[in-house]
């Protein structure tokens, strides 16, 4: 676009000028510790003495240590757990409660626990699932089976039920995301469909479901995010263990920095997983927006 | 416009450029600074449970030197830990903070970042305010760093009631009335040992190998033995046996050991004497609710009692502007005056022998400790090297929930010491 007038002409020169304190800020916030944890990927760090000179041996170690790749694992687990439960589930109670009269009255104990931090959700949880805890004493009660079960004291199962845990947390608010999507899908379309005939499931496969495909994008895409960077609620339940047994990346990158001070190993593992979350947000959006286009 | 993206791009690298620029001139140790005396100092801790006891202690301070103490109590260990390395990297030095024997004071002492305190230590032994015997772990290249912050034996914690229900009379002496007075509570239907999971995990372990070798207990410690080792096998499959019959409480479970000691829901927690304080705070009475006994050897054969002990050091940055105010706190802090207010602040015991403990049975138990009827074996988590160390806890917690063949694990340890060692040479 042409601008007409010096006046515009002087604004748009000046215009970087008024961005240089935010960007300042980015850049001191951002874009440094980025460029300091990639730098100190590369180093034999303590925290104390200076960096020193060690190539990929940090990436080498990293690949090739056991609990370093069940920690991949494990990761990879929450992110196929994040992406069914927690977006199936808010799915679920989403369109089972759209257009209900007490709908957002049925929606408001999901959403009730996303108020609470992760650190709580995994207070509450590590209450609930230790062994005699009150789903064993609940199960005991009922005389059901597994009232005496380790629900967190052995692999993957334990990742499984943190998953639960988190699920019980997520839910409401995916359903949330989806009932605003559902708001947005035109009224003619639906109504057209329903004196064509169709009603609840097929009415939802192929009315509903294609046109929630922009909230679905975001709410998977947020899934996958925030399941790769995994932490608190695994370090309040299980702190990666028994063992080894529940630890994600994150908390590897955690163990690795603080509590056995190699900075090197833990900004390795950083860079990593930053560079696996960015990859999986692009390729997934790239593949979404594209597919959408095409539909288009 | 495609003038100005180029500008905006130009400004942003030139601004990253510099800050990183100033980011690597800023980092580095700082020069030592001119003296400058204070009227109070700020106490670094990761202990922020013991804030009531530090303040009074700084209140005692106070009075007598007329120099205060301000602690700053972090509750999280690695956190704390973090903070203080870094600190060394930045222009503000910690004037005192606790921190940990071992490895973790020699890497602080080989990159000259903590002050020496040879002429205190001298001092402090002459005047018998500190045990001859606490020198080695504050003794790196002969010469002395900080001062003890704390001392610890660890024993046998009991709950009385749940004694008596049990019918049990006597304090066990041997390592077979330990295991008959545990059979006797397990009777009562109460788990008579506490274990966890997680990061206490290798007190039984300790315990075991303390009690049973204490020589092999050194030579692992010093990288001189191998995990893999038919004494550490054999120990192991102790723990085994123990677990299996029933012995412990559920590792897994949440409830601290201190709340789990006063319910009842186990009879017996083996802690160092810091765990009195814990349970004075749950409103228990020392003698009355609660009492400990020294917990005999595995080995009957062996000369001397293994006294598991621990000590935690009290330090000061080298570079700190405040020296000489360090200097005359923590020459007040060893006398058996500090010593005695800090004491009896916690329910407590002292590395000063000279202390008025007011606790009769944590007094009893410091004169019988330094009689000649024990062996001190230092604490196994300042003893063995963090990676090593970090390693076996994962073994452990892992151990303790399924206790299975102990090779395995074993091996896993000593692929960690031998890469620890290798790089020591």
């Amino acid at each position: 676009m042409r601008r007409v007038g010096g006046s515009s002409r002087t604004g748009a020169r000046a215009a970087p000028l008024f961005g240089l304190p935010a960007a300042g800020v980015v850049a001191l916030l951002l874009y440094l510790p980025f460029l300091w944890t990639t730098y100190v990927s590369f180093t034999q760090y303590d925290g104390l003495a200076s960096p020193v000179w060690a190539g990929l041996a940090n990436y080498q170690a990293m690949f090739s240590d056991p609990d370093l790749i069940g920690a991949l694992l494990n990761t990879l687990l929450w992110v196929v757990g994040m992406v069914t439960l927690p977006v199936v589930l808010g799915l679920l109670v989403a369109v089972l409660t759209y257009g209900h009269r007490w709908g957002s009255w049925l929606r408001l104990p999901f959403l009730l626990p996303y108020a609470i931090s992760g650190v709580a959700v995994g207070v509450i949880w590590g209450f609930v699932l230790q062994p005699d805890g009150a789903l064993g004493q609940a199960l005991g009660f009922l005389g059901l089976p597994g009232a005496h079960t380790g629900w967190l004291q052995s692999g993957p199962g334990n990742t499984l039920m943190m998953i639960v845990a988190v699920t019980w947390q997520a839910a409401g608010v995916n359903a949330l995301l989806f009932v605003v999507g559902l708001q947005s899908i035109p009224n003619e379309p639906l109504e057209a469909a329903r004196l064509d005939g169709a009603d609840g499931f097929r009415l939802f496969r192929h009315q509903l479901w294609p046109q929630l495909r922009p909230i679905t994008t975001v709410v998977v895409g947020l899934s996958i995010v925030g399941s790769l960077k995994t932490f608190d609620v695994v370090w309040v339940m299980t702190q990666g263990g028994p063992g080894t047994s529940s630890e994600t990346l994150a908390l590897s990158m955690y163990k690795e920095t603080f509590v056995l001070n190699d900075y090197g190993q833990g900004a390795a593992i950083a860079l990593f997983l930053s560079l696996v979350t960015f990859a999986a947000s692009i390729l997934y959006l790239r593949y979404q927006l594209g597919d959408a286009r095409e539909q288009a | 416009m495609r003038r100005i993206s180029h500008w905006k791009a130009l400004t942003a690298a030139t601004m990253t450029g510099a800050l990183v620029l100033t980011a690597c001139g800023g980092a580095g140790g700082a020069k030592p600074a001119a003296d400058k005396p204070v009227d109070s100092l700020k106490f670094y801790n990761d202990k922020g449970g013991w804030k009531d006891a530090f303040t009074q202690v700084g209140a005692a301070s106070k009075k007598d030197i007329a120099v205060g103490m301000e602690p700053v109590g972090y509750s999280d260990s690695n956190t704390y830990t973090a903070f203080i390395r870094s600190s060394f990297r930045t222009k503000e030095k910690a004037d005192l903070f606790s921190w940990h024997t071992g490895k973790e004071l020699e890497d602080l002492v080989d990159q000259k970042l903590v002050a020496e305190t040879t002429e205190q230590w001298t001092k402090a032994v002459a005047d018998g305010n500190v045990p001859e015997q606490l020198k080695q772990y504050f003794t790196f290249d002969g010469k002395q760093y900080c001062v003890p912050l704390n001392a610890g034996y660890w024993v046998m914690y009991y709950n009385k009631s749940v004694f008596k229900k049990a019918g049990i009379t006597e304090n066990p002496k041997t390592w077979q009335d330990l295991i008959a007075v545990a059979d006797k509570v397990k009777a009562a239907g109460v788990k008579p040992f506490y274990q966890t999971s997680i990061l206490f995990s290798f007190v039984w372990f300790e315990t075991l190998l303390a009690g049973k070798d204490p020589d092999l207990y050194d030579a692992l410690a010093a990288g001189k033995a191998k995990w893999t080792d038919p004494g550490v096998v054999e120990v192991m499959n102790d723990w085994k046996k123990l677990i299996d019959a029933g012995y412990f409480s559920d590792p897994g479970a949440k409830t601290e050991p201190q709340a789990q000691l006063k319910n009842g829901d186990v009879a017996m927690v083996n802690f160092g004497t810091w765990f009195s304080g814990s349970l004075n705070t749950l409103k228990l009475k020392a003698g009355t609710d609660y009492d400990f006994f020294v917990i005999p050897n595995v080995n009957p054969a062996l000369p001397k009692t293994s006294m598991i002990f621990e000590t935690g050091p009290l330090c000061s940055a080298a570079a700190s502007e405040h020296s000489s105010t360090v200097k005359k706190w923590t020459d007040w802090w060893v006398t058996p005056q500090a010593q005695t207010a800090w004491a009896n602040s916690r329910g407590d015991l002292s590395f000063n022998p000279k202390a008025e403990v007011k606790d009769t049975g944590l007094a009893a138990l410091n004169k019988d400790v330094s009689g000649d009827g024990y062996r001190l074996i230092n604490r196994w988590f300042e003893a063995t090297p963090v990676p090593v160390a970090n390693k076996a806890l994962e073994v452990f917690g892992a151990f303790v929930t399924k206790p299975g063949d102990p090779m395995p694990g074993l091996k896993k340890i000593q692929a960690e010491a031998d890469a620890y060692w290798a790089k020591q040479k």
